[in-house]
Parts: structure tokens; sequence; C-alpha cells
């Protein structure tokens, strides 16, 4: 300790110029890791979200991008005759989020409504923490309706709690019961692109059956259809039900199976990933290329003082405990700067009022986060192990009588 | 008497430069003794030192050192050992530049575990009083002359009062007032504690001060 603390002190912040460029350089490497690695985690855990509608018979629907929609000449009663159809004709899963609502709680923030329906609650299956599921055969005009609350507003709102507010979507005051507390950071990811999320720590899931569809404006009737999930169905029921939207309320939906809609994240957005990840290997490979000639640059000017010290009674084993040592702090004063850099954007949502980025972690960082620092933790292993036997192999290959006299 | 070393060596090769130096070569040097070796520049004269010195394991042949084979000896021992049985009298600039004279000279100290033991400090002061650097302690090498810091070397050298001390032409950038006063501390040490000085210099008159001159000469 003594001594890695007299190579510290005496020798290396010695040229701090050098110890500057090289925490530069191993930030630069780390923040790119660090994002490349999240990304990929979180793609990867939006795949494992989504999977569950990735059956046979599925079909999720999606506005055509070619087709120019207008929306203001869509009428409510069309959109109500179209659901009046599904229930007469299809199994479908539901679920809109979104809706804004101003409600008090001991974050400020402003909340969401999330309008689910059996199937889709059944097949996402979320999980509580207090409480129980929803159930959907209640009565919108005389019963209090049952809602699942995000983990943000189980203070404020806890179980068996009832909640009067001004409902976004029927635009009347409703009574909500709650029934139950989402787990931490339960969120949902977007079929299409599954590395994007939505958090419910903020949100209240409202159970959507017939009657509340009757009674729902516009709103929630197109934006609904939007993420329809058509289950135990065929290609030519979902292409009837797409003739059927067109001459009603004249929109032209496409309807895939969660494997096209996999198949096309992979061809456009997957591939994008895979160039930014190859970006990133390049880039951290220059990084790492610049590091490892700052740290030989670095012996070359500090040989005498190396040589010197093995003169004296250093062996080579210790010196590489001092650079391992070093470097090891060095990446742990980096790990540390990048963790409150993560901590600090996390907090950036809770200090914006963004309820659907809030979440809940240890310190700030949600798993993502710390799986994406793990990883970035490995790679600063091998960067470690590169650099150092490096200069190992550099020093050793200078002879200690001819680097004292440099 | 005991020999204080025993060394056999049949070749050191430089294989990339493609040749060898010290071929069939064999000293034995008595605890005490003063050895000087000369011999023109590139004959292996510092090469040999640095073997001497556990600087260099890589020849063939055979090294024992206070009764034990170099060899056989860990990388950890080696370094012990050039910390505590053998002290290194270099040229002038054979110092850290970013360090005080003081911490320079206490550099072995720190490897040894005892820059703060109360004797070693003691023993840093009665050094530095008798070679007459105090007034430098607290410079750095680039602000003293050449004789200061040949003087802070011999100081260096000295600190962990070793039992051999290997000089590779200690004098070669000193005047001659300075020259005298380095030789003059080296066997100084040899007369007050038995060390063993071991001299590589090309100059004769240094090289006649000694006990035993070694001349390596080029094999044909």
């Amino acid at each position: 300790m003594k001594i890695l603390h007299f190579f510290i002190t005496k020798i290396f912040l010695k040229r701090w110029i050098l110890v500057l460029s090289m925490v530069a350089l191993l930030f630069l490497a780390n923040s790119l890791s660090f994002i490349a690695a999240r990304s990929i985690i979180s793609t990867f855990q939006g795949y494992q979200d989504v999977a569950v509608f990735n059956q046979e018979g599925n079909f999720i629907a999606n506005l055509d991008p070619d087709h120019e929609a207008k929306f203001d000449k869509i009428d409510v009663k069309d959109t109500q005759k179209l659901y009046d159809y599904l229930n007469d004709n299809y199994t479908y899963a539901f679920q809109a989020d979104g809706f804004g609502a101003v409600l008090d709680n001991e974050h400020d923030m402003e909340l969401s409504f999330s309008y689910i329906n059996e199937d889709a609650y059944r097949i996402n299956q979320y999980e509580l923490s207090e409480g129980n599921d929803l159930y959907f055969d209640y009565q919108v005009d005389e019963n209090q309706i049952p809602v699942l609350v995000g983990a943000g507003l189980a203070s404020t709102y806890p179980v068996g709690s009832t909640i009067e507010t001004m409902d976004p979507v029927t635009q009347r005051v409703v009574n909500l019961n709650v029934q139950g507390v989402l787990e931490k950071n339960t969120h949902r990811s977007n079929f299409y692109a599954p590395d994007s999320k939505n958090y419910f720590n903020f949100a209240i899931l409202l159970p959507v059956n017939e009657q509340f569809i009757q009674r729902a404006g516009l709103d929630l009737h197109v934006n609904g259809l939007m993420d329809l999930v058509l289950l135990d169905s065929t290609k030519e029921e979902a292409a009837d039900l797409n003739e059927y939207v067109q001459e009603n309320i004249g929109l032209k939906l496409n309807f895939f199976s969660q494997q096209e809609n996999f198949d096309y994240f992979e061809a456009y957005y997957a591939n994008s990933i895979k160039i930014i990840c190859a970006i990133t290997f390049v880039l951290l490979v220059i990084l790492v290329g610049l590091a490892t000639w700052t740290t030989l640059t670095s012996v070359r000017l500090m040989i005498k003082e190396f040589t010197i010290n093995l003169l004296v009674g250093l062996s080579y084993s210790k010196l590489r405990t001092i650079f391992y040592s070093y470097f090891g702090m060095l990446f742990s004063v980096i790990l540390a700067v990048l963790f409150i850099v993560i901590a600090f954007n996390r907090y950036g949502y809770w200090i914006r009022k963004d309820a659907v980025f809030a979440t809940y972690g240890l310190f700030g960082l949600i798993s993502m986060d710390w799986l994406a620092l793990l990883m970035v933790l490995l790679i600063n292993l091998m960067i470690g192990l590169t650099i150092v036997e490096l200069t190992l192999r550099k020093i050793k290959r200078i002879p200690i009588s001819v680097g004292v006299l440099q | 008497m005991n020999r204080i070393m025993k060394l056999k060596i049949q070749n050191k090769t430089f294989k990339q430069k493609g040749f060898s130096i010290l071929n069939d070569f064999e000293l034995e040097i008595q605890p005490g003794e003063r050895v000087s070796i000369i011999g023109e520049s590139g004959v292996g004269k510092t090469s040999l030192l640095n073997i001497i010195g556990l600087l260099d394991t890589q020849y063939e042949g055979s090294y024992e050192l206070f009764g034990s084979a170099v060899k056989e000896l860990s990388r950890n021992k080696l370094a012990e050992w050039r910390n505590q049985k053998i002290g290194f009298v270099l040229q002038d600039s054979a110092l850290i530049n970013s360090l005080t004279i003081e911490d320079n000279i206490k550099l072995p100290l720190l490897y040894a575990n005892i820059e703060k033991n109360p004797s070693a400090q003691k023993h840093f002061e009665r050094i530095v009083q008798k070679i007459g650097i105090e007034p430098i302690l607290k410079k750095k090498p680039l602000e003293c002359s050449g004789g200061q810091r040949s003087r802070a070397v011999f100081a260096r050298a000295v600190m962990m009062n070793p039992q051999i001390i290997l000089s590779d032409e200690p004098t070669a950038s000193l005047d001659s007032k300075n020259k005298e006063k380095i030789i003059d501390l080296l066997f100084e040490m040899n007369k007050e504690f038995n060390t063993t000085v071991i001299t590589v210099t090309h100059d004769l008159d240094v090289a006649h001060r000694h006990d035993r001159i070694i001349t390596l000469e080029m094999k044909e």
C-alpha cells in the first residue's frame, strides 16, 4: 500500500497530463460500452416482454405508415360500431396507455391511465406487490371501478382506498377502488421497437369491459386500435377486420404476427443496433489503442523511475501489482463517475416529473443499468489486463542498467 | 576464506544482435575484496555487473551468491537481495528527477519497509553527514551539481549497509576532485564494514586502487 501510494503520488501524478488523458480515454470507452450494452439488454428484455404475444393465431394491428389517416373524419358512432363488431366476432387483447390525469400524489407526478381489457391483462400477467388482481365484470355506472396503481402511488392510494377523479377518456367523474399495487418498474415494451418501454410506476391500470368502451370517447377507441391484438385468429379473419375498419372509419391497419414484427424490427432497427454496436466496437478498439499508446508513451517517459525502483528492491511482480492496483483505481473512479451520470439521468425523470420514465432502483439505477455496468466492468478487466501486460512487457524489454541512466 | 560469490559463465548470448560475450568466464570473489573490471567497450563489463548484481539471469552457466544458486531464487528473492545485500553505485544521472535528493536516497528503505524506522533514520543522517550532502537533501537532482548527484547515488547505494557494492563507471562524468571523493567513500565502506567492492571502469588510475584487476578481452 505504501509503495502504491508512493508510485501514485510521486511518480504517476507527477505526469498528470498523461493521467488525465488516460482517464478521458477510458471514460469515453466506458461510456460507449455502457450505452451499447444497455441498448442490447433493453432490447433483449423487450423481446422477452412481447414474446408472450408471439403465438400462432395472434395478429397485432398497427396503422399502415403509407396510409394517410384522416382522424378528424372519424366519428365515435363508427368506432363504437367497430368495437361491437369486434366483440361479436373476435377475441382480442386491448391496451392503450398514456392518458394523462392530474391527481394528488406525494411526488407531484402527472399520472397516466392505462386501459386494459381482460385478455390483455391475462396475457401480460403483471406482478403485484400487494392486493388482488383486477376483475372486469363491474358496472360502470353503478359500481366503483377496480384499478391497480403503480408503485409510486402505493402510499398515496393504498389498497382499498377510493380515488374520485375525472376519467380522461369517458370525461366523467368516476370512483376508482384500488385493488392492488403493481410491482416496482412494471412496464410495457413496444411491439415494434422492443428496446422502448413505458413504465407504470405512476400509472393507474383501469380494466376495460364492453360497457366501459361504450362510455369511452373517440381517443380511447382510436388509440386502442393501434396496438390491438387479435387472438386465436387467422390471416383471413385479420384481413376481413382490416377491410371492415377501412370501410367504416377509413383507417388502414396492418395485422402482423409478433414474429413478423420481430422480423420487421430485425430488418430495420436491429440492423441499426448492429451498426451502432459495430461502430462502438471500432471506437472501443481505437480508444483502447490510444489508451495503450498513452501508457506505453508514459513508460518511455518514466522508464528511469521504474528501473531505478527495480534496481533498489522493487520486483517485477510487485510492479505488476502496482499497475493493476493503479488501473483498478482509475477504472473505479471512472465507473463511479459513470454511475453518478446514470443515476443523475434517472433522477432527471423524477425532477422533470416524467411519469412514463420515472423508475425505482438501487441507488437510482434499474436492473438493466446494473447489468450494463457489469458488462462495462468486464470490458474494463480486459482493457486493464491488455494495458498492464503490454506495459510490463515493454518495461522488461529495457535492461535495468540502461533504463536507470535514461 | 569463505567466498562471497562463484560465477561460471559459458556464454551470455544476445540473440537479436547475434553475438555472445563472456565465453567460458569464471570469477570467484572473497568477502571484503576490492575488484576492478576493465576492458574495451562492448566486451561485456556492464553485462557482467548486471549478472553479478542479479539484474540479469539470462545466461548459460552457474552463479552462486551468498551460498545460494541464483537461478533457483525467485524474482522476489532477487529483488530482496538487490535491496538489502547489494548496493549499486552508478553515474550521477541515476536519480529520479521528480523526487528530492532525500527521497531518492531513502528509496531502498521503502522496499525494506523500514522508512519510518528510527534506526534507519539515524543511519540515513549519519551517511548524509559523512558524505556531506545535508544542504542538498531538499533539492531536486537537476538543481544539484554532478558531484553532489554522484554522492547522492552513493548514499542510496549504502543506505542498506550492503555486503557488495557494484560500481559502474561511478566517476565517468566527474572532475578529478569529485572522482577521488567517491573512490575514497567506496574504500571507506570497504574498510569499515568489510564490504566487497566491484568496480567497472575505463579509468586505469581508479582500477589500480583495487586489490585485483580483471581485464575482459574480446574473443577472436
